[in-house]
């Protein structure tokens, strides 16, 4: 098995200002989101990260696609440091998430070559991959419509389709399923086991124990920015459901914690 | 290099492929710039344009005072019914004007000056109440003060022509150095607010520049790919508001000045112009990009702008009011070197070296402020909080 991700203590902390104390109910100045973070993930594997609202999982993955800097810690995706080669990292990595949008007044075909341009894919490489993944999600026949023109699924698609376009190794995505209907959850949630089936490796983060369950092989579940547990799926629900296996756990550190 | 021509494209895509935004930015502003001067010199020329006409009855008019009268807007009558049919006729508003020489005035004027002169008195009835007897009254004076100036010439000032050395040209530059950096200023910037904000704090809150921002394209291509786009927009809509200015002028002149002479322009001052405007929108357009890049939202990026759009304002004025004869080095300080070189070139007065500085320090500023949003850009507290 090989490793193609090693997070290394990864820690972040956010300043509060006034309004976020208020809104918090807290006094500190600072907020720890993720406290020494680390963990590793092979080549073609899914790897869940499984945690609460606030337990850092958004905050962890955005380290990793390199939009924000950690602290300390380092992470490294394919041997690259998100900390040293952010730029090397980016063109790794294909990140989705839902504050990620794309420009409402694009068609998916300019949408789908632009981005191509800017991770610098070839025009021949680019026009197959978009045949391929257009004909894929059925987008092909709304190729040049305008995507405040499309349903909300397809557009869900479309994004979809774009996080790929550099045919990245390792993918990022930030709660896959939220949000969606369930026929578009199940789109992704198909698209994914097909990357990984491509021999390709997928993180993504997620507060539903059925999709860990459904397809993931293993799990690191994080609670107030720190990992809790760490295992291979089938591992960690030998003895009952991965729900209450969480919720033991969250008795114990929380518990432990009051 | 490949991601800057590629977000280029794509910002000029996005607005060439808009109509709303095409109309809005390019085509509207340079026509009701148009359409409002032409409208504005129309009746400019109709009030101060004197096609109207006064009545005047006139009982006793001395034969010397005809001349006087030759070429001015008065139809005048002879008076030959009562003096009160003439007052109630004023009263009525079909006469405008009723003057009443004294018999032998023009006896009396000739002995002006000989002991025990008294001056004959010209009484004139008119009526304060309409515009166009009061009108009447003034003009009709106007004249016999001409005429009282030249029976008892002390001495004279300017007598004949030929003392204004002024061209029709020279004074057209002048009135267009006046007026055209002004609006010009205004002009360019409404069109780099018209782009700028949406571009910048619009994509960011949208969440598609954080789209942009998981790409490998270096934050500074992002930068500059956005600024060079926005920049030939806002120039584009800033050519087309100067070419809708230079054509309504002379419909805005034609009442004050019987027109305005534009021949005296060249194409190298309308190059240097274009050379102005192009390092004038850059800077901006960094500037306001800046701006937005702070802000959460358009709304909020408009409000932030709203303070500098003053500054730019003031100088214009400033510019039109203190801008001549001073030191070249003030082509230094941004935004008042594009309005003092652009009076500078529409006053035909303009310096290679304030040109130059003016040009140069806008592109370093702007260069300056590209560095600065590359640094917004790369920067998770201005990008990515909550
Ligand atoms: N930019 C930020 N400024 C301040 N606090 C933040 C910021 N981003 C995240 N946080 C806080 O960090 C904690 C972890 O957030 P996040 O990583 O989004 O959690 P999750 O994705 O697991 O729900 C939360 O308490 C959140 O409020
Ligand atoms: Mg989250």
């Amino acid at each position: 098995m090989q490793e193609i991700l090693k997070v290394c203590d990864l820690k972040k902390q956010f300043r509060l200002s006034y309004r976020q104390q208020k809104l918090q109910r807290t006094n500190d100045r600072m907020l720890t989101a993720v406290d020494g973070l680390s963990f590793t993930a092979n080549r073609g594997e899914i790897f869940g990260l499984l945690g609460p609202n606030g337990a850092g999982k958004t905050t962890t993955l955005r380290m990793l696609a390199t939009l924000i800097a950690p602290d300390s810690g380092d992470a490294y995706i394919d041997g690259c440091s998100v900390v040293k080669q952010p730029d090397k990292v980016r063109s790794k990595i294909g990140f989705l998430t839902g504050e990620l949008r794309l420009e409402d007044f694009f068609t998916p075909n300019y949408l789908f070559d632009f981005f191509s341009e800017l991770y610098g894919v070839p025009s021949d490489v680019r026009d197959g991959r978009k045949n391929a993944l257009f004909s894929r999600f059925g987008i092909d026949k709304f190729a040049e419509v305008k995507l405040a023109n499309l349903s909300t699924g397809m557009k869900q698609k479309v994004s979809l389709v774009i996080s790929v376009v550099n045919d990245p190794e390792f993918i990022i995505f930030d709660e896959p399923t939220n949000g969606l209907d369930v026929l578009t959850a199940k789109t992704v949630t198909d698209f994914l086991l097909e990357l990984k089936a491509q021999g390709k490796t997928i993180i993504l983060s997620t507060h539903i124990f059925s999709l860990v369950e459904k397809i993931c092989d293993r799990v690191g579940i994080i609670i107030n920015g720190r990992l809790v547990a760490l295992d291979t799926v089938a591992e960690i629900t030998k003895e009952k459901g991965l729900e209450d296996v969480f919720f033991d756990i969250y008795a114990r550190v929380a518990g432990g914690e009051a | 290099m490949s991601g800057i021509i590629a977000i280029i494209k794509k910002e000029l895509a996005r607005f060439f492929f808009d109509r709303r935004m095409l109309v809005t930015t390019l085509i509207m502003p340079g026509l009701l710039i148009y359409v409002v001067y032409t409208l504005m010199g129309t009746l400019i020329s109709d009030i101060a344009g004197g096609d109207a006409r006064y009545s005047a009855a006139v009982k006793n008019m001395p034969e010397v005072l005809t001349a006087y009268f030759s070429g001015s807007p008065f139809d005048i009558s002879d008076a030959s019914e009562s003096d009160d049919a003439y007052k109630t006729r004023i009263v009525e508003g079909s006469l405008d004007i009723f003057v009443l020489f004294p018999e032998d005035f023009e006896d009396a004027v000739a002995s002006a000056g000989e002991p025990g002169y008294e001056a004959p008195n010209v009484e004139i009835y008119y009526s304060s109440s309409s515009d166009d007897s009061a009108a009447a009254f003034a003009a009709f004076s106007a004249v016999l003060d001409l005429y009282e100036k030249a029976i008892s010439n002390v001495f004279n000032v300017n007598h004949g022509d030929g003392y204004d050395l002024g061209t029709p040209q020279s004074s057209a530059a002048y009135i267009l150095s006046a007026i055209v950096p002004m609006i010009m200023l205004v002009l360019l910037f409404s069109g780099c607010m018209a782009v700028a904000p949406e571009s910048i704090a619009g994509e960011k809150e949208r969440g598609t520049l954080a789209t942009m921002l998981v790409t490998p394209v270096k934050r500074s291509h992002i930068a500059i790919g956005k600024i060079v786009s926005l920049s030939c927009i806002a120039l584009l809509s800033g050519i087309c508001s100067f070419i809708g200015l230079i054509l309504s002028l002379p419909n805005l002149m034609k009442g004050v000045f019987n027109g305005i002479d534009l021949s005296m322009f060249g194409l190298g001052h309308y190059m240097m112009m274009l050379g102005v405007m192009l390092s004038t929108v850059l800077l901006l357009i960094a500037a306001i990009s800046c701006v937005s890049a702070m802000a959460k939202s358009v709304k909020e990026a408009t409000t932030y702008v709203g303070p500098l759009s003053v500054v730019v304002v003031v100088v214009g004025l400033l510019s039109s009011l203190l801008g001549r004869g001073v030191s070249q080095w003030l082509c230094l300080i941004p935004v008042y070197n594009s309005a003092i070189t652009m009076t500078g070139i529409m006053s035909l007065s303009v310096t290679p070296l304030g040109f130059i500085l003016t040009i140069v320090s806008n592109v370093v500023y702007a260069g300056l402020l590209v560095f600065l949003l590359t640094r917004m850009f790369k920067s998770e507290k201005i990008m990515f909080d909550k």
